[in-house]
Order: structure tokens, then sequence, then C-alpha cells
């Protein structure tokens, strides 16, 4: 399995458009700091994203979170959606599938290779996107606590997070925004599997993704919005908007989780009884 | 001790939908022989040997290599090195890197490869560093082949391996065949090119519409044709010393020679009839040639193509 995913890795890592896209996440967040700097601090806020980017200028330890949470709104879902739609499909339309399933190597191994390193790629990007925000962040705005206003039972308030609090909670956002592409890895797996173009399936899968966005929107959709793959996909901002671990980001990680064994279930079971054709 | 055959197929039948690609065939690959899978376009072939390879699953019967049956990445393709439709690799990646990453994928390890052997066969020197996608069809299909004889296999399984080639590389290839198959290899090659299978197969498996219609040697086949050219210096002795043989129905003038219809029997024999009544043999050829056998049995099985024939005699 180690050989298998060697061999997956360096397929991917290779390839120019890893290259441009790691250039990208890297070199996107420095923008949106500058452009915080640029912008100063007496702008006013908006919703979360746009609060978190209003308080990011009092402390660079705060601009990963202000730039996961504009990114993984629908830069990261298309390069995660890129990743994973292209894993098969890439293969097949090369014509390369086949030589490698006349090998003694199975194609639920080969699948499970493959979603490894689409998802190493996903959490590597997601990561990059922190790390450059935190750089780019620290050297422009220093590393301090915050003081956050809140809304409360008792009225306006403030809680103030430290820099421990702000690097810890900055890395379980990081990983929480990462982990909220399971859904997205099952679901492309899948898509993957069923076509022989990669425009085909990283269509689908984006598309999948921001169809569920935009009926999440619809609150007269009611509960049925619990079950989309997107519908828990901020909770984690909370962590800086409100100063709680918020009970919806349990409900994420199961709803992310129920997707991807589902999903990725449906895709093994496709793609070995699929014929290879491509 | 019996001799397992290398690939033993079995009432192999494939479907799609209400479509019969592969319809109940069966035939066996002995060690060292050299098949060739003979069809026209759409004839079944590469779909045979997509299952044979477990790309694709029979709708009935079984394909066995060396003795199993074939399932979807079954132990024994590691003796087989195959080429199925054109050669195809990753295209960032270059020539060396594809291979080794081809062979390491399994799980088995770069020393156990012969890379070196396989390169020396290839030909291609420095381009093997070069990016894929910079290489032209005929490089593509050499890098095919050094990678179908990574690990020295039993059986070489070769679909269409000229297809897209100029003529310069389908000579390449079809010396790079020959001395494979001197060196023992055990060959299933795939071609609609009668010259291709009728320079390189000791046996020839004729398939049509899905069905095989014929399997014998390429002798054999072109014997169903039935006609054999010869010139003698005495043609009225030869002609009463070969209507006496068995097997003779006919015996006529045609051009400076004679033809004689072969309905059993060798052509070896009609020489051998003629040089032992002192008769001087000039020229002793089949009347038709494998593409006219060919044709024939495409014509027996109703097939859409003109059953034409090419005759290789003088007129």
């Amino acid at each position: 399995m180690i050989a298998l995913l060697r061999t997956e890795f360096t397929k991917a890592a290779r390839r120019t458009r890893t290259l441009i896209i790691a250039l990208a996440l890297c070199g996107l967040p420095t923008l949106i700091v500058v452009a915080i700097k640029s912008r100063g601090t007496s702008d006013r806020g908006g919703d979360h994203g746009d609060g978190l980017f209003r308080l990011a200028s009092q402390s660079g330890l705060l601009v990963p979170a202000a730039v996961l949470s504009v990114m993984s709104g629908f830069l990261l879902i298309v390069i995660a959606g890129t990743f994973v739609g292209d894993s098969v499909a890439g293969d097949a339309s090369w014509g390369n599938l086949r030589y490698l399933l006349m090998r003694p190597i199975t194609r639920g191994r080969l699948l499970v290779a493959k979603a490894t390193i689409a998802a190493v790629l996903i959490w590597a990007a997601t990561i990059l996107v922190a790390l450059a925000g935190l750089v780019a962040g620290v050297t422009l705005f220093g590393a301090h606590s915050v003081t956050i206003p809140s809304i409360g039972v008792g009225g306006l308030g403030s809680f103030t997070l430290s820099e421990g609090a702000l690097v810890t909670r900055a890395l379980v956002g990081t990983a929480y925004v990462a982990f909220g592409f399971n859904a997205l890895l099952g679901m492309g797996m899948l898509f993957s599997t069923l076509t022989d173009t990669p425009t085909g399936a990283i269509g689908a899968t984006i598309g999948v993704y921001i169809v569920s966005e935009i009926l999440d929107g619809i609150s007269q959709l009611g509960q049925i919005r619990y079950a989309f793959p997107t519908h828990y996909l901020g909770a984690w901002e909370s962590m800086f908007t409100e100063n709680t671990f918020s009970r919806d980001m349990v409900a994420g990680v199961l709803v992310q989780l129920a997707y991807l064994v589902v999903f990725g279930a449906a895709a093994i079971i496709w793609f070995r009884r699929k014929d290879i054709r491509s | 001790m019996v001799d397992t055959p290398i690939i033993s197929i079995e009432g192999l039948s494939k479907n799609f939908g209400a479509v019969t690609a592969v319809d109940d065939v069966s035939f066996e690959v002995t060690r060292g022989e050299v098949y060739g899978l003979l069809g026209p376009n759409g004839a079944g072939k590469t779909t045979i040997l997509r299952m044979l390879m477990g790309l694709e699953r029979p709708s009935a019967g079984t394909a066995r290599l060396f003795g199993e049956i074939v399932t979807p990445s079954c132990a024994q393709l590691v003796r087989v090195g195959a080429m199925v439709e054109q050669a195809a690799f990753v295209p960032h990646l270059s020539g060396m890197r594809n291979l080794q990453l081809w062979w390491e994928a399994a799980g088995t390890r770069l020393r156990d490869a012969d890379l070196d052997g396989a390169l020396a066969i290839a030909g291609l020197d420095d381009a093997i560093h070069r990016k894929v996608r910079t290489y032209s069809q005929g490089m593509k299909q050499r890098l095919g082949f050094a990678r179908l004889l990574l690990g020295r296999p039993e059986l070489l399984v070769l679909d269409e391996p000229t297809n897209g080639l100029d003529p310069g590389e389908i000579r390449e290839i079809r010396e790079l065949i020959a001395r494979l198959t001197a060196a023992g290899a055990t060959v299933l090659l795939s071609s609609h090119h009668l010259s291709e299978v009728e320079q390189t197969c000791s046996h020839v498996l004729v398939i049509n519409h899905g069905r095989l219609v014929a399997d014998g040697t390429v002798t054999d086949l072109v014997g169903r044709a039935g006609g054999v050219y010869i010139e003698v210096d005495d043609r009225e002795r030869a002609r009463r010393v070969l209507s006496a043989l068995p097997g003779v129905t006919d015996v006529r003038d045609q051009g400076d020679g004679l033809v004689v219809d072969l309905h059993t029997g060798r052509r070896a024999d009609l020489a051998a009839a003629l040089v032992g009544e002192g008769i001087a043999l000039d020229t002793l050829m089949p009347t038709q040639q494998l593409e006219d056998a060919f044709l024939d049995l495409l014509a027996e099985g109703s097939a859409p193509m003109a059953a034409t024939t090419t005759s290789a005699v003088p007129s």
C-alpha cells in the first residue's frame, strides 16, 4: 500500500497544476492581509467573515481564521474538487488506468490510495492557506491577544482571546475546515469512477457543494438543511466570534463522516464492478 | 505430465445491453507459440483481451491465465506483459519515471524488473528522461513495449501494436516482436493487419461478429483456400503425377504453370511427389494468401465485407 501511495502522490505532486495551486494558496492570503492593512481598521464589519477580517488587523494570529473563512466558501471547494474529481478520471482520460489495473493491484486498494492522496492534498492546501495567512498576518500586524465584541443575554460585551487561545483555535479551525471536505471527498471519488472525463467529475463534485450552499441559504427548507454537506462548514467560526466550541461542530463532523462512508463505499462497490474501457 | 495452457478461454461471452460483442468464444494458447487474433474492426478482439486481462467481466464463460480463472487484478497478471489498445502513460512524468512508478505500484521491487533490458529494447536513449507528453506515437509504443517487458513476463498480450505508426516504426515493432518470440516468449497478438499476423504468428484465431470462426496454424488457414501454383520443367508429366495423388481434386493450366486444387494433404507432399518422379520444380506457392483465406472466412460468416480475393498467382 505504501508503494501505491508513493506512486499516486508522485503523480499528483509533480503536476504543474499542483504547483500553481500551491503558489496561489500562498499568494492569496498574503494579498488579503495586505488589503486589510491598506484598508485600516475603520471599515465597518458585516457577517462573521467580514467581522473576522475587521478584527484581523488587531493580531496576525487571527488572520489564519479570517483567510480560511473567506477561502473555504469557494476557492478551497474548487481546489478540493479538482484534486478529488481528477483522481480516477484523470488516469482514465490518459488511458493509464487500464495499465494500472492490468497489474495485481486490487481496485479497492487503488481507490483508497487515490482518496488518501486527494485528502492529503486537501489538508495540505488548507494548512497552506492558514500558514500563509499566519506568516503574512504576524509580519504585518504582530502577534497579540485580541478583544472581541460579542452580543450576549446581558447585552453587548466582549471577551479576550490570548495568543495561545488564538493559535489553538486557529489549529482547530484549520483542521475543521479541512475535515469539512470529507463529504466532497466521498462524493468526488464516486463521480470520478463514474466518468472518464476529469472535467465532468470535477464539475459535478464542485457543483454539488455549490448547490448545497445555495440550498442551505433557503431557510424555508427547514431541518432538511441539517443534512446538507455544507450546512455546518462555518460552525468553527463561533470559536472566534462567540467564544464557544459550538455543538454544531460535532454535528458537522458526523455529517461529514456519514457522507464519506456512504459515498466512499458506493465508489468502491461501483469501481470494483466497473468495466474498464478507457 | 500435460502442460497447462498459458491461456484458456472457455465459452467466453460479453454483452453490452442488447449488443453481443463476444459470443461463446473458446480457444487455448500453448507455451512458446505466437497466436494471432485476427478480425475486422469491431469484431470483438479487444473485448476478449480486456476480459483476459481482468479489465472487463465476462457475461458468460471464463478466461484462465496459467490455469487460474482471471478476476480483476488477479495474481497471475504479474506474469503477463500487456499492451491493450495504444500505449498510454502519465503525460507529465518522464518515460523513466512512468516505468518505475508503474512497476513499483504493485509493491514489486525495481531491481526485479530488468529495467535496463527493457530500456535497451525500447531504444529511447536520452529521451527516456523527457516528459511523455513530448513523445511521438512511435516513441510511446516503444516505451509501451519497455513497460510490458518489465519483469520478463512469460506471456505477452499485444493489441494492435502497430496502430498509428509509420512504416518505419511498424517495421521496428515487428522486428522487436520477432526477437521476443525467438527468445521463447508466448504471444497473443490481436490485429486486423493480415500481413502482420502472417509474418509474425504461427497460429491464427479468426474472430468475426464476436464469434471464433477459425482456429489453426497459418498454413492450415491458407490451406483452407486450397490452391497451389507450381512451375515445372515438364507440365504434362507433372499433371499426370499430381492428378494421381490423394487429396488433389483438380489440376489445370495457368500462365506458365499449373494450379493444383488441394482438398486434403500438404503442399510439401506435392513437392515430394514431383521431385520423386524426377520433375524439376521451379516454383511452388499457395494460390492464395492469408488475406484470401481470411476474407473467405468472413464471407462464410455473412460478414458485411465483400469476399474479394487477391491472388498471388500470375495470371
